[in-house]
């Protein structure tokens, strides 16, 4: 396009007053702001001290946990919706005959790799029984790629962990949030 | 009269005394300047590194230190095309120009006399060439040798975002050393010398500071030194947004920090430069008093004043830093040739006429004062505001089509 297209159009620049003409005004504006916030209040959370707050702890995607039923057993009932549902593919789980007679199946192994997964929080929308839940956990570390693949001991531990903060999020599980 | 030896011994005191002191303050200046840039953004700033190999924090004032190591142990690195050794001059000559300035920049008024250190009869003058008589000539060749560092350096790096950013901040340079040069001279028609102390003198046997005599002449000033020491609103030769580095692109390691210090020293001398042409130097009412009689609460009571001063003259740059846009490089033209050189001119004849008729530095007479200070404002007002309204600067960004080619441009694009 030429700089002189008839279908360019110019929108004219609003005139200075007299206060803009002056500029010296507009210094001392522009000065109040700054020295305003010079002292105001700052918004850095100092973080291995402070903790930053979480808004809504129910609507956070943070580290995943697999919840346990009241007797202490895994809930997941391995039929792979999770795995299926996720986007990065980061979940990898082992069914295998249920010891239990209320279910068929239940995860021998349930292995979430945490550095692949894009914490979308689809493989807690797709779960039938809510057995994935993720967490408010938000300061997730490891010093090696294997620490960061987080195991079916692990994500328990997770949720016991977490169990007293944040409950179940489904109301017909006994949580809080339908 | 004191021997040669004495001379040249006290005069090396000076000089580490001063080069300890502005290197030091230099390294922390950048950490103010990191600690202000965050509070403005209503951030906490740096604030960790205290005492090394401890968890001791001190608000951060261990920075410096840490900013400094990284300089030191970083890599050199000398890229191929580069002229080698216009390369290395160019910063070194940056830098020394910086602290050479210094030399005639006084950072207090005097000790007082009879120390009892066999040798010395004089009272010691607290700035490192005392009686130098052409002190603000050799302040601003030594300014000036700042352009050649500059333009050196981005010739010597023999890259093109070197050199356009060498070439404009060498045109921000000289245009802008005119209006610094007019402000200059307002103060030394009135002080009747070219030296600083003299300048200082003069502020504090009258009490009347040169800023609120000549209003004009310290705006202009104060422009023109934001402008030569590549301030915000006038950062242009180093725009970190628009341009990759400007002049130091190709400059890494030691090389780099010598023009980072450079540059801060270039604020430094303006907020001194400032505070004692304009701003009375070590004089405040009531505290310091006004003659050469000192006695040695007095001599430290002015070194302090002096340096608050200087201190809040350069919490003000970092201020605007945050306060102002960056001007456009023809907005930046437009403001030293037809803004900042006409009311500098205004001055410079207003001070002229004033120091002709009614004002004499050497008999100072109280009541002709406040009529020479009210003529003054109102010279400034009403030039201001004629510069203001009659030469704003342009502000038009649409392409010209007054140009016979201005179509076929586009096409070549």
């Amino acid at each position: 396009m030429q700089p002189n297209d008839p279908n360019i159009k110019w929108v004219e620049e609003p005139k200075l007053g007299i206060t803009g003409k002056m500029y010296l005004p507009l210094l001392f504006q522009g000065l109040t702001t700054t020295t305003k916030h010079l002292f105001g209040p700052k918004v850095t959370v100092s973080f291995p001290e402070a903790r930053p707050t979480v808004g809504n702890p129910l609507i956070y995607r943070g580290v995943h946990r697999l919840n346990k039923d009241e007797q202490g057993r895994v809930q997941c009932v391995a039929c792979f919706l999770c795995a299926t549902a996720c986007p990065a593919h980061c979940i990898d789980i082992i069914g295998a005959e249920s010891p239990w007679p209320d279910r068929e199946k239940y995860p021998q192994s349930f292995v979430i790799d945490e550095l692949r997964c894009i914490f979308c929080g689809m493989c807690e929308e797709a779960c039938p029984v809510d057995a994935i839940e993720l967490t408010s956990l938000l300061d997730l570390t490891g010093r090696s790629r294997e620490e960061m693949i987080f195991d079916k001991e692990k994500l328990l531990s997770v949720y016991d962990q977490t169990k007293d903060a944040e409950p179940m999020k489904s109301a017909s599980m006994g949580g809080v949030v339908c | 009269m004191e021997s040669l030896t004495t001379i040249t011994i006290v005069a090396i005191i000076k000089v580490a005394i001063l080069i300890g002191a502005l290197m030091t303050a230099a390294a922390y200046l950048v950490l103010l300047e990191r600690w202000i840039a965050a509070w403005v953004q209503d951030r906490l700033g740096p604030n960790r590194v205290g005492v090394p190999l401890t968890n001791i924090r001190l608000f951060g004032l261990g920075q410096p230190l840490a900013d400094g190591l990284k300089f030191i142990f970083k890599e050199e690195n000398v890229p191929e095309q580069v002229d080698k050794f216009l390369f290395t001059v160019a910063p070194i000559s940056i830098l020394t120009a910086a602290l050479a300035i210094f030399a005639v920049i006084p950072f207090g008024s005097s000790l007082p006399p009879d120390l009892g250190i066999p040798g010395i009869h004089h009272a010691i003058q607290l700035v490192v060439a005392p009686q130098l008589d052409v002190g603000l000539i050799y302040v601003f060749a030594l300014s000036s040798i700042a352009v050649y560092g500059v333009i050196l350096g981005g010739w010597a790096s023999n890259s093109k975002y070197s050199f356009l950013g060498g070439l404009r901040s060498s045109a921000q340079l000289i245009a802008y050393e005119l209006p610094l040069g007019l402000g200059i001279l307002g103060v030394v028609l009135f002080a009747g010398s070219l030296r600083l102390e003299p300048i200082i003198d003069q502020q504090a046997a009258s009490g009347v500071w040169n800023v609120f005599v000549q209003p004009l002449g310290f705006v202009v000033f104060l422009v023109a030194s934001f402008a030569e020491s590549a301030r915000l609103p006038f950062d242009l030769p180093e725009a970190e947004q628009e341009l990759v580095g400007g002049y130091h692109t190709e400059y890494s390691g030691m090389r780099l920090l010598m023009y980072l210090i450079a540059e801060f020293l270039h604020m430094v001398t303006a907020a001194f430069l400032i505070t004692i042409l304009f701003l009375g130097g070590w004089h405040f009412w009531g505290i310091t008093g006004s003659g050469g009689d000192v006695t040695w609460p007095i001599a430290i009571l002015r070194v302090i004043v002096l340096t608050v001063k200087v201190l809040l003259v350069i919490v003000f740059f970092m201020m605007v830093r945050w306060s102002w846009p960056r001007f456009r490089f023809d907005q930046l033209m437009a403001l030293a040739w037809k803004v900042m050189l006409p009311l500098g001119l205004v001055n410079f004849v207003a001070v002229a006429f004033v120091s002709e008729f009614a004002w004499n530095a050497q008999e100072h007479r109280v009541s002709s004062t406040w009529a020479v200070v009210l003529a003054m404002w109102v010279v400034a007002i009403i030039s201001w505001w004629l510069a203001g309204s009659l030469s704003p600067l342009a502000t038009d960004n649409r392409p010209r089509t007054d140009l016979p080619d201005a179509a076929s441009f586009g096409e070549l694009n």
